[in-house]
């Protein structure tokens, strides 16, 4: 970057192109005419499945045992906002795209608007009475499906039972005494917070506003009402902004080195998050294995039961220009219903399944291992009443990239600034009417 | 004389066409494509309808991307941001570069090739690498330089928004100094010892020298080296998209290059992106050649 190194890899850059072109050519001549043949079983159709989901080829290899006709390649891409969905939106356009992708339910109307989803209506659409309703419906828009729901992240509260223990703090059930946990912990040590901040997370500030009551996105007349900035949301901004205020929070990006650290030696003791966040604080702090535990979310008014969800959840999609898009379909109704790959991928962490019926998904009902880590606590048992108490009116718009780094501009630079953190949100308002009219949208 | 003379003026030289078509049809298709590219697909932008659930279309809106970059406040806000960049980090680059070569190519310069292979190595290291290393270095919770100061009663945070472009420039400087010292050594070797003997003879001491013969005779490698650095300034993309999630002082508009990458990749609208692109292009172009013009004015050899 500051000197002629670009010279150089340019030139790598060149002699690689070189090297790609020839072989490509060469691979041009021997491929070909596998698209449109029949599948049988000695000449399977093949399909790739894109996904971020860590050892969700334990899946993908359980459908290649069990299909003969169809055979599955897993390639990893890097979780979606982070670059998987440019990768796929790019792949759309230069029309040679993976055939199944996993999507956010934040980014079906995203891909929708980019014309990136194939029509699976006719080889799924019978199937949705196999879902929860709610979940089904994220990919269907004007009476198309578009995607078959995989799993939902419904909010929990993990946190560190010893400490809460040891200071003789009882489980926040409500924010008000959140806010007095939070008084108590950093007032035992200065450098102990009871959670960290995410300014950079923005499905997690969404999912904190969602539990408040906000509920942002809704259409009418053929066009959308944005309420960023409604009530709800600003009574959950000044909230955080006390806690902020009163030194209360450490204020840290998740997942970041600094967060790492911090979750293993105890310095942030709670995290609001998915159930799949269980997989990630196993293998993030082993060494604390025993001494965590799960709540539900703290509530607004004593005695109510809301939740809310990590950007709703996970889906997979047919990306538009795939060859085999029948058999793409299928695989992406397998994958997420047939009880043994759920059973898989929700052992690998993929999330609360989407199927209606879950008494077959063994791992639900007992899992030792995981038990083990929070104390022995049947922690699925605090999910499942989450997700149902999730607010499934939620509707996501086109854009949801453009919200999302609006709003972790706004609520960085807020924090940053110090200036109220309800601007922030006033702030993505505008921004998100902004961007979907000049995307030629309608607001009302 | 009388034999370039009579050299045919125009002559059909087919080995001049087989070596040199591979470069162009390369130049061509990996340089100038992509740049037309570029320019084509920034006077264009994908506009929905009604609720957006529909195929989009591309539309022709000719200077319209331009405009939305030019009109986006925290787009001129990167602008200037870099501009900024470039007023610490060429000077900084540039003085340190030549006060390393001119130290290690002096006359008591002790062990010169084992420390210029020291300030090299940084410029081995990959810029991602090297971003994610000071960011290591720059957090509290796992920075030992920090922790020690902390300890004695100073507290640093480079990453707070008053300190993170010196720390950004800081990066910079620490992978690519060793690199433009190197240019200024190779220079600075291919001044004739006569001139050294004849100066000493005059009796010249080591600062005259240094002053009215060594620094005239490797201007134009530091001019060079000064070219490189705005242009690799101007680009300045890959330190703040590493310690982004590190500080709340890194938007993700942050330089130009960031704006037009999260424009692509996170936003999707490539064209606004590439209009940005553009822009940043044009500006990298004025600077360059700004600079080239003010120094080889004639007359302007102060030095």
């Amino acid at each position: 970057m500051f000197g002629p190194r670009n010279n150089r890899t340019a030139r790598l850059a060149l002699a690689g192109a070189v090297t790609l072109g020839l072989v490509g050519g060469l691979a041009a001549c021997s491929s070909g005419g596998d698209s449109g043949s029949t599948a049988s079983a000695d000449n399977p159709v093949e399909i790739t499945f894109q996904s971020w989901v860590p050892n969700i080829d334990q899946a993908v290899d359980a459908f290649n045992a069990s299909h003969d006709d169809v055979k599955v390649t897993l390639e990893t891409v890097t979780a979606g906002p982070d670059g998987g969905y440019a990768k796929m939106l790019s792949a759309v356009q230069a029309g040679n795209p993976a055939d199944v992708a996993q999507l956010g339910y934040d980014a079906i109307p995203d891909f929708l608007v980019n014309d990136a989803l194939e029509d699976i209506t006719d080889y799924v659409g019978d199937s949705s009475d196999l879902f929860v309703p709610w979940q089904w419906n994220t990919g269907v828009f004007n009476d198309k499906v578009y995607a078959v729901p995989q799993a939902s992240g419904p909010l929990g509260q993990f946190y560190r039972k010893d400490i809460f223990d040891s200071l003789g703090i009882a489980y926040p059930t409500t924010w008000d005494e959140y806010y007095q946990a939070a008084k108590t912990i950093h007032a035992s040590d200065p450098n102990k917070y009871i959670t960290a901040f995410a300014f950079n997370q923005a499905p997690w500030l969404i999912g904190l506003s969602q539990q408040g009551g906000a509920n942002w996105f809704s259409t009418s007349d053929d066009a959308w009402n944005v309420t960023i900035d409604d009530e709800s949301t600003l009574k959950v901004a000044d909230f955080w902004q006390k806690l902020i205020d009163e030194g209360l929070v450490k204020i840290e990006a998740d997942f970041s080195s600094e967060w790492n650290a911090d979750i293993q030696n105890g310095n942030v003791a709670t995290w609001i998050s998915g159930s799949w966040a269980d997989a990630i604080l196993r293998g993030t702090a082993p060494d604390t294995a025993g001494k965590w535990a799960v709540g539900a979310m703290p509530q607004w008014q004593a005695g109510e039961d809301v939740s809310a969800t990590w950007a709703g959840g996970s889906a997979s999609a047919v990306l538009k220009g795939s060859k085999h898009p029948k058999e793409a379909a299928e695989f992406a109704l397998w994958l997420n219903s047939d009880p043994e790959s759920v059973n898989i991928l929700t052992n690998v962490g993929a999330g609360w399944p989407a199927i209606a019926d879950t008494s077959e998904i063994t791992s639900l009902q007992s899992d030792p291992e995981v038990f083990s880590f929070y104390g022995g606590q049947d922690i699925w048992d605090v999910f499942a009443a989450s997700d149902a108490a999730v607010d499934t009116s939620w509707k996501w718009p086109p854009l949801s990239s453009t919200l999302f780094s609006s709003l972790t501009d706004n609520v960085k630079s807020a924090v940053e600034g110090g200036t109220p953190l309800t601007d922030a949100y006033t702030k993505t308002q505008d921004d998100m009417v902004a961007a979907l009219k000049a995307k030629g949208i309608s607001v009302n | 004389m009388a034999l370039t003379a009579s050299r045919p003026k125009r002559r059909f030289r087919p080995a001049l066409w087989v070596l040199t078509l591979p470069f162009v049809i390369m130049f061509a298709l990996f340089f100038i494509a992509p740049i037309v590219y570029a320019i084509v697909d920034s006077l264009f932008s994908t506009k929905a309808s009604g609720l957006g659930f529909g195929a989009p279309e591309k539309v022709f809106v000719f200077l319209d991307n331009y405009a939305a970059a030019l009109s986006n406040p925290s787009f001129v806000e990167s602008l200037g941001r870099l501009l900024l960049f470039s007023l610490i980090e060429v000077p900084l680059m540039v003085v340190t570069a030549l006060g390393l070569a001119l130290l290690l190519e002096s006359a008591r310069a002790r062990w010169p090739r084992f420390f210029r292979v020291l300030y090299f190595v940084p410029y081995g290291v990959p810029g991602v690498i090297a971003a994610l290393l000071w960011g290591f270095l720059y957090i509290p919770a796992t920075s030992p330089v920090l922790q020690g100061l902390a300890a004695v009663g100073i507290d640093v945070n480079p990453l707070s928004s008053s300190g993170v472009l010196f720390a950004i420039a800081n990066i910079a400087l620490w992978g690519f100094a060793g690199y433009n010292m190197l240019i200024l050594i190779a220079a600075l070797n291919a001044i004739p010892s006569e001139l050294y003997e004849a100066a000493r003879i005059d009796g010249a001491s080591e600062w005259s020298i240094t002053w009215n013969i060594k620094l005239p005779l490797v201007r134009p490698s530091v001019i060079l080296v000064t070219v490189f650095t705005i242009i690799g300034t101007l680009q300045l993309f890959v330190e703040p998209l590493v310690l982004r999630p590190l500080t709340t002082a890194i938007s993700s508009d942050y330089t130009p290059n960031l704006a037009a990458y999260n424009q692509s990749f996170a936003q999707g609208n490539p064209s606004l992106a590439a209009a940005m692109a553009v822009i940043v292009a044009l500006i990298g172009f004025v600077f360059s050649f700004g600079f080239l013009r003010l120094v080889n004015r004639k007359g302007n050899r102060a030095w």
